[in-house]
């Protein structure tokens, strides 16, 4: 029987890292910086769904900012001229590359759902226990990122908004 | 044929492919993609397949591909966040030629591309 260990925030933030050298810093200008636990930011949070072998979430929430600075450097366009849609387009696939890398540290098998992504709220995930967090700051905006497992039989879709 | 449901990561990959010479063709799922082969006069060499997707996912995109005999010139990419290896298995399973895990460099879709022989080794994008 495989065993596997829960992830780390140190694995958060590998997995945060190669997302950022990749798409959104690939210069080295404006890495995220990994900070100590602190308020997560809740204008704009993503969220995949694990269910399967391992149930729970994984969930990135961002201050509007951060959210406005992945939009421009996924899309490679203006920050200003960064409309609601490019938000949630940008974060959604976002929480989907890093989510679909902490999947692949779960036990198997299991499903990864569609991202889903609020705006101008905090999210609400019901019966659940926090595995681990990143904490970071980017162009000096706040985000978080955390997985979360289920606590009862069956993951309640909740959350956040599709 | 860049098919993938984020228009964030079309965007990565049609730029990655024009800059290497392709002329791209975008679908935002598996079903829009299979509609817009079935009215193409010409079949694209390549198409890069997301796996994750609302109304027809990638595997299945590939599946139904794979079974029409007049797609079988038609190089498939899977280019995924899914990482396991029993996707990847039932990926090339299923018909797919390659397959790149997400995130992914610039560098990483071109070796991939110049060992299918789509492009020259050393090409950049």
């Amino acid at each position: 029987m495989i065993e596997y260990p829960s992830p780390t925030a140190d694995d958060l933030l590998v997995i945060a890292e190669q997302v950022w050298s990749s798409y959104l810093d690939p210069e080295g200008v404006n890495p995220l910086i990994q900070m100590p636990p602190g308020e997560t930011p809740k204008e704009v949070s993503a969220a995949v769904s694990v269910t399967g072998a391992w149930r729970g979430h994984v969930v990135i929430s961002f201050s509007a900012a951060a959210s406005r600075h992945a939009a421009a450097g996924l899309l490679g366009v203006d920050y200003d001229d960064v409309s609601t849609a490019d938000i949630t387009d940008a974060v959604g696939e976002l929480v989907n590359i890093i989510g679909g890398n902490v999947k692949s540290l779960l036990p198997e098998p299991s499903a990864l759902s569609l991202p889903h992504v609020q705006t101008g709220g905090s999210g609400h995930w019901p019966n659940v226990k926090e595995i681990c967090s990143l904490f970071g700051l980017w162009h000096n905006e706040p985000l978080t990122v955390s997985v979360l497992e289920g606590t009862s039989s069956t993951v309640e879709a909740g959350g956040v908004g599709a | 044929m860049v098919i993938d449901d984020s228009r964030a990561m079309r965007l990565i990959l049609t730029r990655i492919c024009t800059q290497l010479g392709f002329t791209v063709v975008e679908a935002g799922n598996g079903r829009e993609a299979l509609d817009k082969l079935g009215a193409m006069s010409e079949l694209p060499q390549l198409a890069l397949v997301d796996w994750n997707m609302p109304e027809m996912n990638g595997l299945e995109f590939v599946t139904a591909v794979r079974a029409e005999a007049r797609y079988k010139p038609m190089t498939l990419m899977m280019v995924t966040t899914e990482s396991e290896q029993s996707q990847i298995v039932r990926a090339l399973a299923a018909g797919a030629h390659e397959y790149v895990i997400k995130p992914f460099t610039p560098d990483a879709i071109v070796e991939k591309l110049a060992l299918l022989g789509l492009v020259p080794n050393g090409a950049a994008a």
